[in-house]
């Protein structure tokens, strides 16, 4: 597992990183959520010791990175899928990461296999497309057979069925009892990933829970009616404090139940043509979550 | 260290620019002296031509030499290859040694080969031309081994150089413009306002003095040279392991 303990990272007077503490447990994907710039991979540089954090620590099962002997066999790290020489070929380039830490080239080429690369192990990085590059990213983070996994936006650029391969890769790795923590700035990607997410923006934590509680807490619900009567339907409920929108056909009731709108219906004798309850996308959920935390955030400064 | 030395070899080897490189810079200075010694005058042709042919050229390998230290490390940052390879050895020390090991090694290699390619072919060449037999010259051997290793200190002193920069071309020009500008202009306005020859206090100068077959009288001599020139390698080397260690990858 990961332990960070209040790591802290400023580049000149610009707080990247604000004493962020969070755990990745074994066995779940834990998902590394935050909008761009809000220090996600600078955390994970700190984490790994690319990065000299000003204070803080991170530790892998007890042990900081700088520590580890052998780190591939105990963290895999895919920080940007472009980090491989244009020039070498993909089984060149993992045998060098494998020779580093005392690998056969046997692993190599078990790895190759295992992303699906073997057809294209001879050819140069360089001509290789965004979605094989990442796939050679994850051979270099599988060599080692890890038990953390440490994975920066994966998905990017990727195309729907190479993010399912991450997705698949990413369960079986947690079905096997690895500690799995991988970002993104999206939260609809996330949903379909992670089990569990550390929320962060502006580089300081925002909350730590599973995906689902995330999701109900700050994803918006209103019950949508249609009725013949909507008209009285709507004056009833604004009479009872409800907050409603009203559209042409339907309207929009917020801040209540739906079975709330059902007994006003019923009690007042109205006929529901529908009665269905929203929610707000993932997006809404994760944008006001973060909004208070956006460093760029959008201001409409009315001149006077 | 001997897996993190295996793993900067095969960097090395695997990036065709410094394959290409490694060839430009034996084959260059080998073939101007291969082939001053098939088309020179016999009868200019004496016990300290071959030796002197390949010396002479010697500091455009070195130079070449220098130019592969300064790939090794440069192509990492500009690639972004640095990052994996400080994931996967975490210890900066060691990284900066396995690679100063093994272009320090490639660095002895090529330049061992030019001495021992030059030799060989050019005295067959000499044998079959119309000139008497010829002594051995005695500054030959030190001058040779002087030149191996040069070629080892110079490649450390690009790697150096390129750890600092992190940039290709910028390493390069350094690496470049300091023999053939900087120690001149430095040197000669000391001369001229000191009214003394400076050029053996030029850590450059000083090193390639070290090649020559007949040495200034007034210099450190041939290992005095070189060691000095070593010296300022070593330095600008603890700075470039310094800044390695303590600057952001």
């Amino acid at each position: 597992m990961i332990t960070v303990e209040g790591l802290t990272k400023k580049y000149g007077s610009t707080v990247a990183v604000d004493n962020l503490s969070f755990t990745v447990e074994p066995g779940v994907v834990t998902g590394f959520l935050g909008p761009n710039g809000s220090g996600k991979s600078t955390t994970m540089r700190c984490m790994i010791g690319l990065d000299r954090a000003q204070s803080g620590r991170a530790l892998f099962d007890g042990k900081p990175y700088s520590s580890l002997r052998l780190p591939l066999h105990e963290v895999g790290t895919l920080l940007d899928a472009g980090n491989a020489h244009a020039s070498r070929t993909a089984r060149n380039h993992l045998r060098w990461v494998a020779t580093s830490n005392g690998m056969p080239v046997k692993r190599v080429d078990e790895v190759l296999e295992i992303v699906g690369l073997q057809q294209v192990a001879k050819k140069r990085v360089g001509q290789f497309s965004l979605g094989m590059k990442q796939r050679l990213g994850i051979a270099s983070v599988l060599l080692g057979d890890p038990r953390v996994v440490i994975l920066d936006e994966p998905a990017n650029g990727l195309d729907p069925e190479g993010i399912r391969w991450i997705r698949e890769m990413l369960r079986h790795l947690a079905t096997r009892g690895r500690a799995v923590l991988v970002s993104s700035h999206l939260l609809s990607e996330m949903a379909l990933i992670a089990d569990s997410l550390v929320v962060i923006g502006k580089g300081r934590l925002i909350e730590q829970c599973t995906v689902d509680q995330f999701i109900s807490r700050h994803a918006k619900k209103w019950v949508v009616v249609r009725s013949p009567q909507l008209g009285t339907l709507v004056d009833l409920a604004r009479a009872k404090g409800m907050q409603v929108v009203t559209n042409e056909n339907t309207a929009e009731v917020h801040g209540v139940e739906s079975a709330v709108v059902g007994e006003l219906a019923a009690g007042n004798g109205i006929v529901l043509h529908e009665l269905s309850t929203q929610t707000g996308s993932l997006e809404d959920a994760f944008l006001e979550a973060t909004a208070m935390s956006v460093e760029y955030h959008g201001r409409s400064e009315a001149p006077e | 260290m001997i897996a993190t030395i295996r793993s900067e070899w095969i960097k090395l080897r695997t990036v065709r620019s410094n394959v290409t490189t490694a060839i430009v810079a034996t084959v260059i200075s080998l073939a101007i002296s291969l082939l001053s010694v098939t088309f020179m005058g016999e009868s200019n042709i004496d016990s300290g031509t071959l030796p002197g042919l390949i010396v002479g050229w010697g500091p455009v390998a070195v130079l070449l030499i220098g130019v592969i230290g300064v790939l090794c490390i440069t192509q990492e940052y500009s690639q972004g290859t640095i990052r994996l390879t400080l994931v996967a050895t975490p210890s900066r020390l060691r990284v900066y040694l396995a690679k100063a090991v093994v272009v320090a090694t490639v660095g002895a290699a090529l330049t061992g080969a030019i001495v021992l390619l030059g030799n060989v072919v050019g005295s067959a060449i000499i044998d079959a031309r119309d000139v008497p037999a010829l002594d051995s010259n005695p500054d030959a051997t030190p001058a040779f081994l002087a030149m191996i290793l040069m070629g080892t200190v110079v490649a450390m002193l690009g790697m150096a150089i390129g750890a600092l920069t992190r940039n290709p071309p910028s390493a390069i020009t350094i690496l470049v413009l300091w023999p053939l500008l900087v120690e001149g202009i430095v040197g000669g306005l000391i001369s001229l306002a000191l009214d003394d020859d400076v050029a053996r206090w030029m850590p450059f100068q000083s090193g390639l003095i070290s090649l020559s077959l007949e040495l200034p009288e007034d210099g450190f001599g041939r290992w005095g040279s070189l060691g000095y020139f070593a010296a300022w390698v070593l330095f600008v080397s603890l700075i470039a392991e310094r800044s390695l260690k303590r600057r952001d990858a």
